[in-house]
C-alpha cells in the first residue's frame, strides 16, 4: 500500500511537472513576440563602424542591399537570422515588409540581376550572431535589446534606442 | 565495355561533382569565418518545361524552355565575377549561350564599374526577368522583349557604370553603358566586335522612392548606327520608360518604347517604332496566397517606313490572361491563354502550361 502510495504521489508530482513545462511551453510560442515589442528590437553592428544612428530609411535600404558600403566605404555585411526565429519575423514584418517567400524571392531576384555579389549571411543564434558581428568589420545585425553586450555597437535608430519611449523596432 | 560518351561524361561528374558540393555548401548561407577571406561562389539555375498549343500549329507539345546557370563569385572587398549560361531547346538541338559575363569593381554605392556582356538597361523586363522565368509573374515575356527580339537590343557587350546616389528619398540610380552596337542580325549584340566602328551607347535613370515601397519608375535611351548588312547603315535611337509597382497585391507593370531608325546616308528615310505592354496581376489573400490571377496587354506598331524593321512583320497586338500557382517555395505552375495577332494576320489563339523552378539554396 505504501509503495502504492509513493507511486502514485510519483505520478500526481510528474502530471504536474510536465503540465507546469506544458503551460510553460505553450505562452513560450508567442512570449518572444511580445518581448521583442516590449523591449525592442536592438540593431547591432561591428564596433569600429563609423555609424552611430540611422534613420528607419536608411536602416531599410541596408537590409534591401540598396545601399552595400558605410560612408567609409567598407563593405555592409548583413547577417540574418534563419527561418522560424521570432527575430526574423519581426524583421521581416517591420523592416522588409515582406513575408518569408517575398523575402526569399526578393534576394533570389537581386542576385539574378548582379546587383549584389552575395545574398544575406544566415545566422542560427543570438550567440552566432554576437560572435560573428564582433569577428566581422562591417557587419549589422539584429538581435533582442536584452541579448546586446559591451563588444558590440548598438545603433540609435530615428535618433532613439531600444530603451526609448518611441523607439520604431518595438 | 563502356563507350566514350559515357565514359567522358563519367570522367566529368567526378570533377565538377567535388565542385558543386563546394558550391553547395557556400550557398547555403551558413557563414564560417574562414568565407570571410576566401573567395565565395555561389549558384543558381533557372529553368521552364512547357506544354504549347495554338491554332492551326502542328507543333503543339512539349518544349524546354531554357535552361540557365548563374555563377558567381565574391572575390574580394570589391571584386565579383557573374556569368549566366543557357541552353535553349531548338528544332535543330540545343543552343548554348553566354548570355552575361561581366566582371565588377564595387567602387562605392554611387560607383560601381564593369565590363562584359549584359542584359541591355533599357526598360524593366529585360533586366529585372530575363531569363528567370520563375522570377516573373506570367509564363511567357512580352512579345517586344522576347528572345531574339529585333524590335529591342537584349544583350550589348562593353562597360557599364552604375550607382545610387546616396541618402535621397527618391531611389535615384543610373546606368550608363558603352560597347558594341548589334551584329548585322541585329537580333544580336556585337559578341565579337563591333561591325562599323560605331560603338552603341546607353543610360538609364531609375528612381524608387522609399515612401511608396515598391514602386519604381524608369526612364532611358539608347543610340546606335547598325550594319544591317542586307541594306544601308542606319542610326538608331530608342527612347524607354516604364513604372512598376511590385508588391503583387497588386502588381502592375507598365513598359514603352519608342525607337526611331533613319538611313545614315538620307535622312529623310525614316520610320518608327511603338512598342508597351501593360501587365496586371494580383495575388491572392490568405489560404489562397499561393495563387496569382494575371492579365497583360501588348501592343507593337512599325512604320511601313521603318528603313530596318518594315519588312519583318513585327506588327502585333495580344491579350493575355493567366494565372500563377506557387505550389513549392522554388517552383511554380502557370496557365496561360493569349489571344494575339501577328502581323495584322487574324487573331489566333495560344494556350500555355508552364512549369518554372529556381535552384538556389536561400
Amino acid at each position: 500500500m505504501m509503495r502504492q502510495g509513493i507511486s502514485t504521489d510519483r505520478r500526481i508530482r510528474q502530471s504536474l511537472l510536465v503540465f507546469c513545462a506544458m503551460s510553460c511551453l505553450l505562452p513560450g510560442v508567442a512570449q518572444p513576440e511580445n518581448l521583442i515589442g516590449k523591449n525592442g528590437l536592438a540593431i547591432v553592428v561591428h564596433k569600429d563602424t563609423e555609424v552611430d544612428n540611422l534613420s528607419m530609411h536608411e536602416l531599410r535600404n541596408i537590409f534591401l542591399a540598396n545601399q552595400q558600403f558605410w560612408p567609409n566605404r567598407s563593405r555592409i555585411i548583413l547577417l540574418v537570422r534563419a527561418p522560424q526565429s521570432d527575430e526574423r519575423d519581426f524583421v521581416l514584418d517591420s523592416i522588409y515588409r515582406m513575408d518569408e517567400a517575398r523575402f526569399r524571392q526578393y534576394w533570389i531576384a537581386k542576385m539574378f540581376r548582379a546587383e549584389v555579389p552575395r545574398g544575406p549571411k544566415i545566422v542560427f543564434s543570438t550567440d552566432m550572431t554576437l560572435d560573428l558581428v564582433v569577428a566581422i568589420p562591417g557587419s549589422i545585425s539584429f538581435m533582442r535589446a536584452d541579448d546586446v553586450t559591451d563588444e558590440i555597437k548598438l545603433i540609435r535608430i530615428d535618433g532613439k534606442l531600444p530603451s526609448d519611449e518611441g523607439y520604431p523596432l518595438k | 565495355m563502356i563507350n566514350r560518351p559515357i565514359l567522358t561524361s563519367l570522367l566529368l561528374l567526378c570533377v565538377t561533382l567535388p565542385g558543386i558540393q563546394a558550391v553547395h555548401a557556400q550557398n547555403s548561407g551558413e557563414i564560417t569565418l574562414s568565407d570571410l577571406s576566401d573567395p565565395e561562389f555561389n549558384f543558381m539555375g533557372f529553368g521552364d518545361i512547357s506544354y504549347f498549343s495554338r491554332d492551326g500549329s502542328s507543333q503543339d507539345g512539349f518544349v524546354i524552355g531554357q535552361a540557365v546557370a548563374h555563377l558567381s563569385a565574391f572575390l574580394g572587398n570589391s571584386l565579383s565575377v557573374f556569368g549566366e549560361f543557357s541552353a535553349t531547346g531548338k528544332d535543330s538541338g540545343y543552343s548554348l549561350e553566354v548570355e552575361r559575363l561581366m566582371v565588377k569593381y564595387d567602387f562605392s554605392d554611387l560607383l560601381k564599374f564593369s565590363a562584359g556582356r549584359y542584359h541591355t538597361p533599357i526598360g524593366y523586363w529585360n533586366s529585372a526577368f530575363h531569363h528567370g522565368a520563375w522570377l516573373q509573374t506570367t509564363a511567357t515575356r512580352p512579345e517586344m522583349i522576347k528572345f531574339g527580339s529585333k524590335i529591342v537590343p537584349i544583350h550589348f557587350v562593353g562597360v557599364l557604370v552604375e550607382g545610387t546616389l546616396p541618402r535621397n528619398a527618391l531611389g535615384l540610380s543610373y546606368h550608363a553603358g558603352f560597347g558594341n552596337g548589334r551584329h548585322a542580325n541585329v537580333a544580336r549584340s556585337g559578341d565579337a566586335g563591333d561591325i562599323n566602328g560605331d560603338k552603341a551607347w546607353m543610360v538609364q535613370l531609375r528612381a524608387a522612392p522609399s515612401q511608396f515601397f515598391g514602386l519604381e519608375m524608369g526612364l532611358g535611351f539608347y543610340n546606335d548606327e547598325i550594319s544591317p548588312g542586307d541594306r544601308p547603315d542606319i542610326k538608331e535611337n530608342t527612347i524607354s520608360a516604364y513604372v512598376a509597382w511590385t508588391r503583387e497585391s497588386p502588381e502592375l507593370i507598365f513598359e514603352y518604347l519608342h525607337s526611331s531608325h533613319e538611313l545614315l546616308s538620307d535622312s529623310s528615310v525614316s520610320g518608327d517604332v511603338d512598342a508597351w505592354y501593360a501587365q496586371f496581376a494580383y495575388r491572392l489573400k490568405d489560404d489562397l496566397s499561393q495563387w496569382k490571377p494575371y492579365a497583360r496587354l501588348e501592343k507593337t506598331e512599325v512604320d511601313n517606313t521603318d528603313p530596318l524593321l518594315f519588312d519583318q512583320g513585327l506588327d502585333y497586338e495580344a491579350s493575355i490572361l493567366g494565372v500563377r500557382w506557387d505550389f513549392n517555395a522554388y517552383a511554380a505552375l502557370k496557365a496561360e491563354y493569349r489571344n494575339e495577332e501577328f502581323d495584322n494576320g487574324g487573331r489566333e489563339n495560344n494556350f500555355r502550361l508552364q512549369v518554372s523552378f529556381v535552384l538556389t539554396k536561400l
